[in-house]
């Protein structure tokens, strides 16, 4: 490996590191500065009964009375050793609660992020193809008004339609209590949650997709591929395509972290117990534990995703990889 | 290729604007008295748009609570605006290492899931409220917009005429007001209705969730918070209504948004087709 | 025979604000072996009239009367699939601005060798390749081989317009068209260009029609010149003969 590449990354990992600790001295000091106090998720009410020495003791006891910046220090100590603390309202170590939900994100985020990739550039291409004729007008139509509803009264309508009236699809739950093992009925369970989150970030892609190849259709070298005897349509799909292809890649890239933030909704929706839930929980009770460690993982996620798609960038495109071999250009690139 | 003025669509938000702000005069009841003889009832003669599960009269509620939901759209939005304009423009025109520390920040924050930081801060300032909850909304919502104003500045910064500006004298802010802002104010523009959109989606959706506005403060999304009630019970209408107004000022405002956006390609595609020829052959 | 001839051609373009004459009742032939060039100020229809031939035109274009012949037999009305044969073998274009002619990210190799696969699907891999570096050998490139692996933005204007130039005679063409080719190029790039373009005329046998707004360009190249204005075709005749009209005309004016 040459030198260059080495400094190279030991660079993006400097900063990626840098990133996530900014990160956590963050959420940590924004969490901290929350004026409602976290004894209440661990004992609840009984709080209230409590008196002020034993209040004292048990604040004592979780590390709760230093200074912000000591608290900081501890979690920062124990976080090394990869000891994330217990959850105060589960009363277990953070990392198994975690564990035992965040599969389920994955698997609802995951296919909706692979079906999202997949239709949002077949859409596109279909919508480029037939620019401003009454199809590509119909689904631009449609997808705007998709777009707009909010995740989650798209959800509740579902439930309404589906769920509640026709009685076809399950409305909540990741699966049926008693079948936990069938994978039907796991699949069952995700067509509604799924349905809405592709519908919800679907058409925003694809009509990113369509906009870049209708900028790609009106160059030059649409012309001369043409020339050589490519049909319209072969130039769209062989010559269009391929140099969106890295601006797509690396949209979508950054569409991965916030496609499973939007599943975060949907999840509360549906009872679906995945991370969102388990944020939504540890934010009303004040599970402080919790929602760092949740907050740092879909950090992270950004973060990774963001330097990902960074990199494709870089690699994909010709222009920009030798943009990079000689140095970045002056400084304030976009 | 002249962009027509979105009409449907202006007009439905001018409507709901009125309305929700002359909500005293078309209001058949108290939106927050909680009649419990007529808890979950149907759209009918005397409850034009039914009753809610805690006996409140959902027609008055629409108005009363739209006119807190836009206020909340347009405080934040307002906010967001002011900071993504100026943080962009001081990142823009800025050295290096300054503008390159803001935008760190501005990414760090933006790295932060949307609805936990709103969580957060709408922790810190204790109970939600409607001057709270938007000031949250605007703090949260600058950092793309900022982003994309940055990007303009970078681009008019080293134009000839910014140039020419600077050599007769114009100081920082003569430049931003001369020609800055006439140059980056339709995409600016674009993102503050865009913005506007996001605020009052993510209001609904905490108030939904039940950490934004609570039940008694009367909004379209806390109004969806007792959806839950409502599905037990079938009451189609409390889903159904608010919602409806919900998603069509979001879709007035996008399309009002996309109006406002400098319209691009201008030029006419290369692709030939043998359909669209005949088309227009037919035509002719 | 001529090898293309055009009859009448009136073309519009139909904007919402109305219909504008692009190209005005034009006739003209074209030898085989002949350089014809069109010559004319900018905007007066001269790339239209070529792009209107090759039925390039974005769809607001329409061609509203007259009739184009190849060899004889009338292509007027056929559809985009029997133009897009043509385009491939019967006629190339070199276009004005060879850094967006050519597609950003693909490697120029790579982009003359899917016009040798059209004109010549049969190939092998190894003989398309070498296929290719002929093609660039016969379009004035050095070192082929490793030129062929880069990509447009690594290339000076001149040598990228050679491939564009390679790219048009991958296909064999009976006509080829120069879309102000030499214009954006230097003046010594411009001369190497047309130099070339002779050159070619006489090893392949193919006609050339040479748009330009450069009277100097056509004065060293064509055979024949066509004056062009507001999208009419005003003149047409031998070389020297516009030239000494043109110059009479200017003494013309200059005196008067």
């Amino acid at each position: 490996m040459k030198k260059s590449n080495i400094i190279r990354i030991l660079y993006h990992a400097g900063s990626f590191l840098l990133s996530v600790f900014a990160l956590s001295v963050l959420v940590f000091t924004i969490s901290r500065l929350a004026p409602r106090d976290p004894l209440y998720a661990y004992y609840g009410e009984r709080v209230e009964k409590m008196s002020v020495e034993e209040q004292e003791q048990a604040r004592e006891r979780l590390g709760l009375n230093a200074s912000v910046p000591v608290q900081y220090m501890r979690w920062l100590a124990c976080a090394l050793h990869g000891d994330f603390g217990i959850s105060y309202q589960y009363k277990t170590d953070v990392k198994e609660v975690l564990a035992a939900r965040v599969g389920n994100t994955l698997l609802l985020g995951g296919m909706s992020f692979a079906l999202i990739f997949v239709l949002a550039l077949w859409l596109g291409l279909f919508c480029a193809w037939r620019e401003e004729r009454l199809t590509d007008r119909l689904i631009c139509r449609i997808g705007t008004v998709t777009s707009c509803i909010p995740e989650f009264w798209l959800s509740l309508l579902f439930i309404l339609l589906f769920a509640v009236w026709l009685g076809w699809l399950p409305g909540s739950g990741a699966y049926s209590v008693g079948k936990e093992g069938s994978a039907a009925d796991r699949a069952v369970h995700l067509i509604l949650p799924l349905t809405v989150v592709v519908l919800g970030h679907l058409w925003y892609y694809a009509f990113q997709v369509r906009n870049r190849l209708l900028e790609e259709v009106r160059a030059d070298y649409v012309l001369l591929a043409r020339m050589k005897g490519l049909s319209g349509k072969q130039v769209l799909r062989r010559h269009c395509l391929r140099s969106t292809m890295p601006s797509y890649l690396s949209m979508m890239a950054v569409a991965f972290p916030h496609i499973l933030g939007g599943t975060y909704v949907v999840e509360l929706v549906f009872s679906y117990p995945g991370i969102g839930t388990l944020a939504y929980e540890s934010a009303r009770y004040k599970d402080y534990n919790l929602l760092m460690v949740i907050s740092l993982l879909t950090g992270i996620t950004v973060i990774f995703c963001n330097m990902l798609a960074q990199g494709i960038n870089e690699r994909l495109d010709p222009r920009m990889r030798a943009q990079s071999k000689v140095g970045r250009g002056e400084a304030g690139g976009v | 290729m002249k962009k027509k003025i979105p009409v449907p669509s202006l007009l439905v938000l001018t409507i709901i604007v009125i309305l929700c702000f002359a909500c005293e005069l078309i209001m058949t009841k108290d939106p927050l008295y909680m009649d419990l003889s007529h808890c979950s009832e149907a759209p009918g003669k005397e409850f034009l748009f039914g009753t809610d599960t805690m006996g409140r009269d959902i027609f008055s509620m629409i108005w009363y609570g739209g006119r807190i939901s836009l206020i909340i759209g347009f405080l934040a939005t307002l906010l967001s605006t002011v900071l993504a304009v100026v943080i962009g423009s001081v990142s823009g025109c800025a050295s290096a290492p300054v503008d390159g520390i803001l935008m760190r920040m501005t990414e760090l924050i933006l790295s932060v899931p949307g609805l936990l930081l709103t969580v957060f801060l709408q922790a810190v300032f204790g109970r939600a409220n409607v001057y709270s909850l938007s000031v949250v909304l605007g703090l949260t919502g600058w950092m793309s917009m900022a982003k994309v104003v940055r990007t303009e500045v970078l681009q008019l910064r080293n134009t000839d005429y910014v140039l020419a500006a600077r050599c007769l004298g114009g100081g920082f802010f003569h430049v931003l007001r001369y020609h800055l802002a006439p140059n980056f104010f339709p995409s600016v523009l674009f993102m503050a209705v865009m913005n506007v959109r996001n605020a009052i989606v993510a209001e609904s959706t905490l108030s939904f969730m039940g950490l934004g506005l609570p039940v008694e403060e009367v909004s379209w999304g806390s109004m969806l918070s007792l959806s839950e009630n409502a599905l037990l019970s079938r009451s189609w209408w409390v889903i159904l209504i608010p919602g409806i107004f919900l998603a069509g000022t979001l879709l007035s405002l996008t399309n009002l948004g996309n109006y406002m956006r400098r319209s691009t390609n201008k030029r006419h595609s290369n692709l030939g087709c043998e359909e669209k020829d005949k088309k227009i052959r037919n035509k002719i | 025979m001529d090898v293309l001839r055009v009859e009448n051609l009136s073309v519009s373009f139909y904007r919402p604000e109305g219909e504008i004459e692009a190209v005005k009742n034009v006739s003209f032939s074209l030898g085989e072996g002949e350089i014809l060039a069109i010559m004319g100020e900018s905007g007066c229809g001269k790339s239209v009239l070529c792009k209107s031939i090759l039925k390039l035109l974005p769809d607001i274009a329409k061609r509203k009367a007259g009739g184009i012949f190849i060899r004889g037999e009338e292509i007027t009305d056929y559809s985009e699939k029997q133009m897009q044969k043509l385009r491939g073998s019967f006629f190339s274009m070199v276009f004005q601005n060879p850094m967006t002619a050519l597609h950003p990210c693909l490697s120029v190799g790579a982009q003359i060798g899917e016009a040798v696969r059209l004109r010549q699907p049969h190939l092998t891999p190894g003989e398309r390749k070498r296929r290719v570096e002929e093609l660039m050998e016969l379009a004035g490139l050095e070192h082929p081989g490793a030129c062929a692996r880069q990509y447009p933005f690594q290339l000076s204007g001149g040598m990228a317009q050679r491939c564009v130039i390679a790219i048009a005679l991958a296909a064999e063409p009976a006509v080829l068209f120069a879309d102000e080719a030499t214009t954006a190029l230097d003046v010594t790039v411009q001369s190497q260009i047309l130099e070339l373009f002779l050159k070619l005329r006489k090893k392949t046998g193919m006609s050339i029609v040479l748009v330009t707004h450069n009277p100097g360009v056509a004065a060293r190249a064509a055979d024949r010149a066509a004056l062009m204005k507001e999208g009419e075709l005003t003149r047409i005749g031998d070389v020297e003969e516009i030239f000494e009209e043109i110059k009479h005309h200017q003494n013309f004016i200059s005196c008067g």
